[in-house]
């Protein structure tokens, strides 16, 4: 009787139980979360709608993101990389290190192939020991970090030489956008395509979907986990070289808890936490939301420490959507 | 109708196969003839499993030769064992349940089509082919979109079949796939296991229930504890006898 009175909940209720129309744009939930909350911010928060502040916020993102699109792909084909937020610290330390003994060309190079190494031995611990990657990232987490520090014992390092990869990575290229934002956008699209156009986006399904029948149909699963743990560091450190390159300074505390944001981006945008299912596009709202909670709530007031606990909140309704939502498809 | 003569498609010679201390298999000899259905039968643990993951190229015996069409193989993984033509339906291990039904039914044998120097899945060649390979098994689809995980135990059974025909199977090894399936289901999955064998198919299908592979099967091996008890053809035992000999671990003495 009252499902009558209220046709639009009928239509709504309707669309839900038909999956077919929900998976065709699986990344609906997290994009309707972010026009909510970017409408919210827009009218609560004065500034926040000035091509300055949405630039800014995109410059985070961006870091954020690119870090979180390796984070994901990764999460998707089964398995956690929590050292990405050391991986980026570090990085950006050997990227000034060798760009102010050699220059930055060579540096950022030089850079790439060390963090893919340690992406590389992520990779080969998990997979020969068979210790949960949770784990094995966790500590090489604690070891780069812990390593940086003694290392550098707590002192900056200044960024003192020439300006090409800078000026390609992160200078301002006019109106408060910067090159990252276009990295970021294009690194989005082409994972994107890369997971759902490619014969090997489809093998990180099946392999973080169901390891065994992916094995059986002759997938070669601990390959496409190997080139994921290497993906995920690589993003992790060209995304410390952007942030290095925007500051002009390396301090061994970058990026703490960073690695956290990547993966509450990667669950926000409807990951699957257990791997098999996931978006680059989701990812991509995921991080625009974690990013803009950090200024629109600030802009609106609230102290700084406030974000933490949106964003935590946040991830908790997003990770029991997704739950529910796999449910109802099973 | 059953060829006893001519080159047999599979011969297993003396299986052995040890799991640390446990004799998994013992000097079985296993031949599989052109399109037949061969019933393999044990109770649990009698090495039923171990003997097709062998021939489907999961691992290596550790000793005995396979010959597959007269020439002798070495499997290293499952992806050689297919290459011939040996394909696995196993219930669990067939479907990944989070990926729609076309993405599993090509998985790992993805069409491509070339854009400039890129490969991008074909996924209109990928809808369609699926959807007439399982149409052709007389099984109705819903959109092959779809995820895996709504499909029925039946439903299931139909596409892994389907897949493997579609692949130009030339042996299809069935483990258990009426377990867990209605009447109804068991049912169709049987009559398109006979469609199977009638397209010239071989098909070893691997059960511990005889009444689910006595009605369509033509010859009977029964295994216990690793050791092969012998094979009937079905004009010489009923299912009764069948299940005597696993029973009892004896051929019977008639």
């Amino acid at each position: 009787m009252t499902r009558q009175e209220n046709p639009a909940d009928l239509e709504i209720e309707e669309k839900l139980s038909n999956f077919t129309h929900l998976r065709r744009l699986p990344e609906f939930g997290v994009i309707l979360a972010f026009i909510i909350l970017f409408t919210i911010f827009s009218i609560f928060a004065t500034q926040f709608l000035t091509l300055r502040n949405l630039t800014g916020i995109l410059t985070i993102v961006s870091e954020l993101g690119i870090m979180a699109i390796g984070v994901a792909f990764l999460m998707i084909s089964g398995e956690f990389d929590l050292s990405v937020s050391s991986v980026y610290a570090i990085s950006g330390f050997l990227f000034v290190t060798f760009a102010n003994r050699y220059n930055s060309p060579l540096a950022f190079i030089i850079t790439l192939i060390i963090a893919l190494f340690i992406g590389f031995c992520n990779g080969i611990i998990t997979i020969r020991t068979h210790i949960p990657s949770f784990i094995t990232t966790l500590g090489m987490q604690l070891l780069l970090r812990g390593s940086l520090l003694a290392i550098t014992g707590g002192e900056s390092v200044s960024y003192k030489s020439d300006t090409i990869m800078p000026v390609l990575l992160t200078k301002f290229i006019g109106y408060g956008f910067r090159p990252s934002h276009i990295w970021f956008c294009l690194l989005t699209l082409i994972f994107s395509l890369l997971l759902t156009r490619t014969r090997y986006g489809n093998w990180v399904f099946a392999t973080g979907g169901n390891k065994e029948v992916a094995r059986a149909m002759g997938v070669k699963t601990t390959r496409v986990k190997m080139i994921n743990f290497m993906l995920s560091a690589l993003l992790a450190s060209l995304s410390g070289c952007i942030v290095i390159s925007r500051f002009n300074l390396a301090n061994a505390s970058f990026g703490i808890g960073m690695e956290l944001e990547a993966i509450a981006s990667a669950v926000i945008g409807g990951t699957l936490l257990t791997g098999g299912y996931g978006t680059i596009i989701g990812v991509f709202f995921g991080a625009m939301i974690t990013g803009m909670m950090r200024t629109g709530l600030v802009m609106m007031g609230a102290p700084a420490y406030w974000y933490q606990a949106f964003v935590g909140a946040i991830l908790i309704v997003a990770a029991i959507i997704n739950l529910k939502l796999s449910r109802i498809e099973m | 109708m059953i060829r006893l003569e001519g080159q047999p498609l599979v011969k297993m010679v003396d299986i052995e196969k040890k799991f640390r201390a446990v004799q998994a298999l013992n000097k079985v000899n296993l031949e599989i003839q052109p399109a037949e259905i061969l019933g393999l039968l044990g109770d649990n643990g009698a090495g039923k499993s171990t003997l097709i993951k062998i021939l489907a190229g999961v691992f290596p015996p550790d000793g005995g030769e396979i010959f597959f069409e007269g020439k002798k193989v070495n499997f290293s993984s499952p992806q050689d064992a297919r290459t011939l033509g040996i394909e696995t339906v196993h219930q669990a291990l067939s479907l990944v349940d989070i990926m729609s039904i076309a993405r599993n039914f090509f998985l790992g044998r993805e069409p491509t089509r070339k854009i400039g120097f890129i490969h991008l899945l074909d996924r209109k060649k990928m809808n369609e082919e699926c959807k007439r390979a399982v149409t052709g098994l007389g099984v109705r689809v819903r959109s092959t979109d779809e995820f895996v995980s709504i499909l029925s135990g039946g439903e299931r059974q139909a596409i892994s079949i389907g897949r493997a025909m579609y692949f130009k199977v030339k042996l299809l090894i069935l483990d258990e796939p009426l377990n867990a399936l209605s009447v109804r289901e068991t049912r169709e999955v049987l009559r398109q296991i006979q469609k199977v064998r009638e397209s010239g198919v071989s098909v070893v299908f691997i059960t511990h229930n005889v009444y689910h592979v006595y009605p369509i099967a033509e010859r009977f091996v029964m295994l216990d504890k690793g050791i092969k008890l012998g094979e009937v053809r079905k004009k010489d035992a009923s299912a009764e006898d069948i299940i005597e000999i696993i029973a009892t671990g004896r051929m019977l003495n008639k």
